[in-house]
């Protein structure tokens, strides 16, 4: 008789390998800063700290989680390091590896992130007792790609026309995703194309160009529609840097592909372009412009110094070219997010005129 | 700045012929280093901290990490000001004190302009987003060095590789070359200073310590920049001679020393009571700071970019924050420290991070550990008040649970 229990992995980076997880028997499960746990992580990280990793230890500290038989973190930034600390503190009969995230994409990186994605399948292999074949890990890969093309196909009819339920509802597909099966996510996201062509009522609000780092609640979304606000498009990566698209080429290492396809993916402000330095503002400049977008939101994590140390140079470009730029700071709460729809709703009635 | 640099050497190399202290020398060797990076006599490189300095002063590179300013600025007591011009544009005051320092110095003009700038992802990626703003300020080349977090053969080989690759930017960007044997005889120099460090530490564990308020701060953190040269030797030199002279003439850092202190992470370097306060009022002296320590072998002159990446992952605050607390607490049993401080620099989410985790592990040694909510740098919001009372209250309980303890005075041990 076949078990139908998910044996879950959890994990908190959209640089997160979710084919690996999946090849290794896993489900990838996104532990996202949601809920309402109550705030305990101060117990062990400092209150400086950003509240992403915080909520998300909270999440740990009430068993606010389906059961893990694993934890994988990556070395994305200070935070999640210290994140790796305080979960084994927190959880010590947990099972944690924390994989090494270079912090550029040249090639002397992506072969040591390939090394680190092999220790990452070893380790796997060896929680599930069972070894992960290259086979299995190709045709995973193949998977999430078939993914990735689902949510590029809604993404870009959102961007286009609009979808049913806007952001709200696509915000409720990325958050699905990352936590349930694959087929599950992948019959759903079909499901959900194949209902794409139903008519929708125009959507009246202002165009806005959304970036940033964490924000999954789809009641934050539902919040910027009520101020008025359409959102566009969005790089968010609890959005839509959850899923791109991997580079397959038969011939080549598979794990040096998977590596390359993950660093050079749309990047979180901690991976830098050294030749490009503050590249992150003609980024989001070109992605504002591209959708139409009249006003652009930042939307970060307080404390996540990855991307409130961009936020000038990424003003001052936006302001350059005319697009008037609001920056938005939350805990990962819709407590401390609903405290600013006055903000947006000022600077949307000033888009207005 | 280059004038309050010239200044500041000046005045410092008058003093040190009227009292040759350690620290006047170390103190008139960063005024120097300060000369230099604006000198424009050489190539310029601003880093981050964990940047391989003495492979950079082997190829000629003036390089200095870019704290280092916010330390300079702090100390002289006018890092406020740069700090509020770098809020003014939106760095925010949530940010780490050094890194505003520094921004706002760029912004005013106040910074040389560098040939090159290398950012190290240890020990925090503010630093990084620092560097990278001041490289895109500047208009000049970036290189990023990744520091892995651990110090599997793999991991060394990578950031050895990185070291390979960061000499070949420099040439093409500086035209400087590396010479071999100038490498290795900074790679000897290294090893020549660590040896004498080792010596140094080792006499400040001394019982009762020879080191007193301000002798070695920041010390450990501001050392790597001379390594590779004669200077660090000197430095290390005057310090071994000034240590081993007062423990030869039984001269204590602090007369009557009662309570020894491990000071966590980095100095507050604006001017304030607090050490003095420790020192006077409870015969308490910090006889190490986390850093002051040589946590790494010797480089092999031979191999040097393997033993330069294996000096630089094994720095404390790279990695797991267990690699930190068995530093610490290796530091607390070779001092034999009474309690801890740690000032928590306001901003610094790797350092701060871990302090619940650090209190913990030292609760297990029964070393009381008490936290101060400061920016080392932006002496705005320092509430002295509230600060003495606290360390007041945590040197009374120090002072209650601090028992009979050995001696060593010249290698003999007593008791008091």
């Amino acid at each position: 008789m076949v078990s139908d229990k998910v044996s879950y992995i959890g994990f908190t980076c959209s640089y997160t390998p979710l084919a690996l997880i999946e090849a290794a028997g896993y489900t990838p499960y996104r532990i996202l800063p949601v809920g309402d746990s109550p705030d305990q992580a101060g117990q062990i990280l400092h209150d400086n700290l950003c509240p992403h990793v915080k909520r998300v230890l909270d999440r740990a500290l009430s068993n606010d989680l389906p059961e893990l038989d694993g934890v994988v973190l990556l070395n994305s930034c200070d935070a999640m390091r210290r994140l790796a600390d305080a979960w084994k503190k927190a959880r010590p009969a947990d099972r944690i590896i924390l994989i090494g995230l270079p912090m550029t994409t040249d090639d002397s990186a992506v072969a040591y992130f390939e090394r680190e994605l092999s220790r990452l399948v070893d380790t796997l292999g060896q929680w599930s007792g069972r070894a992960v074949s290259i086979e299995t890990v190709r045709a995973s890969i193949k998977k999430y790609n078939q993914l990735a093309v689902l949510f590029e196909s809604v993404r870009n009819r959102f961007v286009g026309r609009g979808i049913i339920g806007g952001a709200v509802r696509l915000q409720g597909l990325y958050n699905m995703a990352v936590t349930r099966p694959f087929s599950e996510a992948y019959q759903t996201i079909k499901g959900f194309i194949d209902d794409l062509n139903s008519p929708i009522a125009e959507d009246t609000g202002i165009p806005i160009f959304l970036f940033g780092n964490v924000l999954p609640d789809p009641e934050a979304f539902g919040l910027f529609e009520s101020c008025g606000v359409r959102i566009v498009d969005e790089d968010l990566c609890t959005g839509s840097r959850s899923f791109a698209q991997i580079e397959m080429d038969g011939e080549r290492k598979i794990f040096s592909q998977l590596a390359r396809g993950l660093l050079r993916r749309p990047r979180c402000a901690r991976t830098l372009i050294p030749m490009t330095p503050g590249a992150i503002a003609g980024e989001v400049l070109s992605r504002a412009t591209a959708c139409r977008a009249r006003g652009v939101i930042a939307c970060t994590a307080k404390f996540c110094d990855p991307y409130i140390a961009r936020i000038p140079g990424v003003r001052e470009a936006l302001r350059k070219a005319g697009l008037p730029m609001l920056h938005i700071e939350g805990d990962c709460t819709m407590r401390s997010f609903g405290q600013h729809r006055t903000r947006i709703e000022a600077f949307t009635e000033m888009l207005r005129r | 700045m280059k004038q309050f640099f010239d200044d500041m050497t000046a005045k410092m190399e008058a003093g040190l012929l009227e009292k040759n202290t350690a620290r006047q020398k170390f103190n008139l060797e960063v005024t120097r280093l300060g000369q230099r990076l604006y000198s424009g006599n050489q190539r310029l490189a601003l880093c981050g901290v964990c940047a391989p300095f003495d492979l950079l002063n082997a190829m000629g590179i003036n390089s200095c990490f870019v704290e280092f300013w916010g330390g300079v600025l702090a100390t002289a007591g006018i890092a406020n000001e740069f700090m509020e011009e770098a809020e003014h544009v939106g760095f925010q005051a949530e940010s780490c004190g050094w890194h505003r320092a520094v921004l706002g110095a760029a912004i005013k003009g106040m910074m040389p302009t560098p040939d090159i700038m290398i950012a190290t992802s240890s020990p925090c990626t503010g630093g990084v987003a620092a560097v990278e703003n001041l490289a895109q300020k500047f208009g000049c080349p970036l290189f990023v060095l990744t520091i892995p977090p651990d110090d599997s053969e793999r991991s060394v080989r990578y950031l050895a590789d990185q070291f390979r690759s960061m000499v070949d930017f420099i040439t093409t960007h500086t035209g400087e070359t590396l010479d071999g044997g100038k490498l290795k005889d900074a790679m000897n120099k290294t090893n020549q200073a660590r040896e004498i460090a080792l010596e140094v530490y080792s006499l400040a564990q001394s019982i009762p310590s020879p080191v007193k308020g301000r002798d070695l701060v920041s010390v450990g953190l501001t050392m790597p920049l001379f390594l590779g040269t004669e200077t660090a030797i000197e430095i290390a030199q005057a310090y071994k001679n000034e240590f081993t002279a007062r423990i030869e003439r039984g001269i204590s850092g602090v007369p009557g020393e009662r309570l020894r202190l491990i000071w966590l992470q980095e100095a507050i370097l604006f001017k304030n009571p607090l050490i003095k306060m420790l020192e006077k009022d409870y015969q308490a002296t910090v006889v190490v700071e986390e850093l002051n320590d040589i946590y790494w072998e010797p480089i092999d002159p031979g191999d040097p970019f393997t033993g330069l990446a294996r000096r630089t992952i094994a720095f404390p605050f790279n990695g797991a924050v267990e690699r930190r607390i068995k530093h610490i607490k290796k530091l607390v049993q070779t001092y034999r420290i009474d309690g801890a401080i740690n000032p928590c620099h306001w901003g610094c989410r790797q350092g701060t991070g871990s302090r619940g985790l650090i209190a913990e592990a030292l609760k297990d040694l029964n070393i009381p550990v008490i936290n101060l909510e400061v920016d080392c740098a932006d002496s705005r919001n320092f509430a002295e008040g509230q600060l003495r009372t606290r360390l007041e209250a945590f040197m009374e309980v120090l002072g209650s649970i601090s028992s009979e303890r050995p001696v060593e005075i010249g290698g003999q041990a007593c008791t008091i």
